[in-house]
């Protein structure tokens, strides 16, 4: 029975992940528990248990940083209480899908930077690769460490209208947010014990544990114990709580470029007892910054000589070097068919239909439906520089369609999906907002993707924005038990 | 362990023993500054402005209560707020390293002065504010007793802390340098209470309070932990866990100094230090210790071909930072 703070509560005209609208709200029957629980809290009691996940948020500093913004160096993620529940029979098929995806990816990365067969069969235009500003000429022929590129990945997924899951992009450069997914864990387990234990939620814990296997797979040197550690850009960047979160759970040093030297091709890091000799590298610095002397020369993030000691195969990288080709959107359009070219298999997990404005055919048609459409750039993360169509002022159209004539190799073009909405807290009521989900893959000597994942909501009426920088914020998502 | 983390728990420790000692000295002085003259308040807070080299700072700044202008002003390097906010900043590059106890206090103590909380307390009951700050430092500084292991990095805190520590008590003590006149049972009694010293002192002494036995037992008490000798003592000690060489031999510039520091100090008398006059021991040892500073960075921060390459600026640099 719908009660409390949910009696008014619509789902609108979308597909709302816990009621299905008929006549009448139902609620979704994985949904029931912590619905009841939910609708047993009054309102005071609601804020009282979100303003203790806020002010432990904030005495633990979870907080991000927004780029851009002078006086709000440090922010706390905005966190929604109401958790989003996934249940099994779902989670296996994302599962499955992530799992195929990541192994396509790998297999393209692979081909592209060895033989290229599939730019030999014409199912991706050579040019398409060539273009792309993460493509890295200087590693073909290199064989990366285990033959894998991208051992953590962070998908985006989202659902239609009809609540299929779709594959909005993959992040298989430094996708963050894992470290938010553990936090908002352990708030959840504080605020709802006997739910969380009734409901029997999948554990996500174990993913710092699994990380350090999966880099540890990764070390040259195999006949001791590998010394892995994490390589930041420093305090000021975004996700430095994350950095420092993650090596504190997995036990490793976190480092910055000026704490590690190269010298004759092997990577040491700086201690009061001298050098140490480094073996694998989990890096979250882009590839432009992580070797003044290979990439980036004003980079002053980075080691020099660091990709000289890797090409000799004397340090791991994770993840690999030249891994944003596969983050480019236009890339992304073709990763269907990466998947029947390497695995001969139909994609479990669809792709949201994207126009390349590279194509005459697809400009031509995002140029005269702009309106209709979401335009993102390619290489851009974050939710930055993209249009959205049915939102934007015709000014803003113009100037898009200048952008876009100019450089139609940098811009993509995709239907407006219409997220489904979820129950949130918002503004001392319940009400339906857009969310999407961050699953994390990682792919070692086993491939296992974390049950469970970030779901981003966009607190904002409407808005489609789901990134933390646009001011989204997060649940924490429940997968649940067989 | 990793030379940059040893620099920030070395500057973290710091930051917090200085951060508490302004606080101390300026709730012993002020409730003494009570009893003086409006017109005359100037010239009672000048011998410690001196101490602490201030003085010209906070002329330049223009500000009239000293006691707001050591605690909040964001033109003064190392007032209070700026002092917490280093140390956490210091403390978020080695978060990983530091217990989440310790992190909470760091980081509500940081909260609690950048939300403007601080400066209300500090205006509405001056007494609590003084002992939220002081009592931050001291469980700070019990919680990193009890809740991490007593490793290098620890070792490098305890290297900040009592480095920090010595110099702040020759501070304290140079005020009485600075008086325009002889220095009266008040001014002895506040820089006792200044070094939390009275009743340690009280016990030693039964209350024979004159100039010489407050310089005598703050420099060369054996087991106050405030006094110099046992700051030093502590810094010889830590320093040699560092290295692990053992102690009366060395192996670094910091080891040596520290030791014939140690020696100085264990081996003379008050007596002696009267007669060569105590402001310039004083400024010799203070010189000593900043030298001893310096070392520690060159000996387990820089590695020995970057000294002579960037050794001038990032000396510069360090060195800016030790008042």
């Amino acid at each position: 029975m719908i009660t409390g703070q949910f009696l008014e509560y619509s789902t609108g005209n979308f597909f709302d992940e816990m009621f299905d609208m008929g006549t009448e709200l139902l609620t979704r029957p994985h949904y029931e528990k912590v619905l009841k629980r939910l609708s047993a809290l009054t309102p005071s009691e609601f804020e009282e248990k979100r303003s203790q996940a806020v002010s432990s948020f904030l005495e633990h500093g979870v907080t991000f940083t927004v780029y851009g913004d002078a006086e709000g160096t440090e922010r706390i993620f905005p966190f929604d209480l109401i958790p989003r529940v996934i249940p099994d029979e779902e989670w296996t098929i994302i599962d499955r899908g992530l799992k195929q995806r990541i192994l396509a990816l790998n297999l393209f990365l692979h081909d592209i930077y060895h033989e290229g067969r599939i730019l030999q069969d014409g199912v991706i235009p050579r040019e398409i690769v060539e273009t792309c500003p993460y493509f890295r000429k200087e590693i073909i022929g290199f064989d990366v460490p285990k033959d894998i590129y991208v051992h953590v990945c962070g998908s985006d997924l989202i659902r239609d209208d009809k609540g299929t899951y779709m594959v909005l992009e993959d992040n298989g450069r430094c996708p963050s947010g894992v470290s938010y997914l553990l936090e908002n864990r352990e708030i959840m387990k504080r605020a709802f014990p006997r739910t969380y234990q009734a409901m029997g939620v999948r554990s996500v814990e174990m993913y710092p544990e699994l990380l350090l296997k999966t880099l540890e797979h990764l070390s040259p040197r195999q006949s001791q114990k590998p010394v892995c550690v994490l390589l930041s850009p420093g305090v000021y960047n975004s996700a430095y709580f994350e950095h420092t979160f993650l090596a504190r759970q997995m036990g490793i040093e976190i480092v910055e470029g000026r704490d590690l030297i190269a010298i004759d091709s092997f990577v040491y890091m700086r201690t009061t007892q001298g050098l140490v000799q480094v073996d694998v590298i989990y890096r979250r610095l882009d590839d432009d910054f992580i070797d003044p002397l290979f990439f980036r020369k004003d980079s002053v993030l980075g080691v020099p000589g660091l990709m000289n000691s890797y090409l000799k195969g004397n340090v791991a990288l994770a993840n690999g070097v030249g891994t944003g080709l596969a983050d480019d959107k236009v890339t992304y359009a073709y990763v269907p068919e990466m998947i029947k070219f390497y695995l001969g298999q139909d994609p479990i997990l669809e792709s949201v239909p994207t126009y390349l404005c590279w194509r005459e055919k697809d400009c031509k048609f995002v140029l005269e439906n702009l309106a209709d459409l979401v335009v993102k750039p390619a290489n851009e993360s974050g939710g930055y520089g993209m249009l959205i169509g049915s939102e934007s002022t015709k000014a803003e159209r113009d100037e898009f369609k200048n952008r876009i004539k100019e450089n139609p190799r940098e811009y993509i073009a995709q239907p407006i999906i219409s997220l489904s909405r979820h129950p949130t807290f918002c503004n001392g009521g319940v009400v339906g907002r857009h969310i999407d989900l961050r699953p994390f893959i990682l792919y070692g000597s086993d491939m296992e993707v974390v049950p469970g994942g970030l779901t981003r909501v966009a607190l904002k009426e409407d808005s489609l924005v789901v990134n933390s920088s646009q001011g989204g914020g997060s649940k924490d998502t429940w997968v649940l038990k067989k | 362990m990793l030379s940059r983390v040893a620099d920030n728990f070395y500057w973290m420790s710091r930051y917090i023993e200085r951060a508490e000692s302004i606080t101390r000295m300026v709730e012993v002085n002020q409730s003494s500054s009570l009893d003086c003259s409006e017109e005359k308040l100037e010239e009672f807070w000048d011998p410690v402005l001196r101490a602490i080299c201030a003085s010209e700072t906070f002329k330049e700044s223009g500000k009239k209560d000293l006691a707001q202008f050591l605690f909040f002003s964001s033109d003064y390097t190392y007032s209070v707020k700026n002092c917490l906010a280093f140390a956490r900043e210091n403390a978020r590059m080695v978060r990983d390293q530091l217990s989440m106890e310790m992190w909470l206090e760091l980081n509500n103590i940081f909260l609690f002065f950048q939300s403007g909380d601080a400066e209300e307390t500090f205006l509405q009951d001056p007494q609590i504010f003084f002992q939220k700050v002081i009592r931050f430092s001291l469980v700070f500084q019990g919680l990193a007793g009890a809740t991490i292991p007593h490793d290098e990095g620890w070792h490098f805190m305890a290297l900040g802390t009592f480095l920090e520590r010595a110099d702040q008590t020759s501070r304290m003590l140079d005020t009485l340098n600075f008086q325009t006149h002889i220095p009266t049972r008040l001014d002895l009694l506040a820089v006792l209470r200044s070094c939390s010293a009275r009743t340690a002192f009280r016990r030693q002494y039964r209350g024979e309070l004159s100039m010489q036995n407050v310089a005598d037992f703050l420099l060369f008490s054996q087991d106050f932990p405030r006094s110099i000798r046992f700051s030093i003592r502590c810094i010889d000690e830590n320093l040699h866990a560092i290295s692990g060489v053992p102690s009366g031999n060395f192996s670094n510039e910091a080891e040596r100094l520290i030791g014939s520091s140690l020696a100085m100090v264990n081996f003379t008398n008050i007596n002696a230090v009267l007669s060569i006059g105590l402001h310039q021991t004083i400024d010799e040892l203070q010189k000593k210790l900043m030298k001893v500073g310096q070392c520690v960075f060159e000996t387990y921060v820089l590695l020995p071909f970057e000294i002579k390459s960037v050794g001038q600026t990032v000396t510069a640099q360090a060195q800016a930072q030790q008042q």
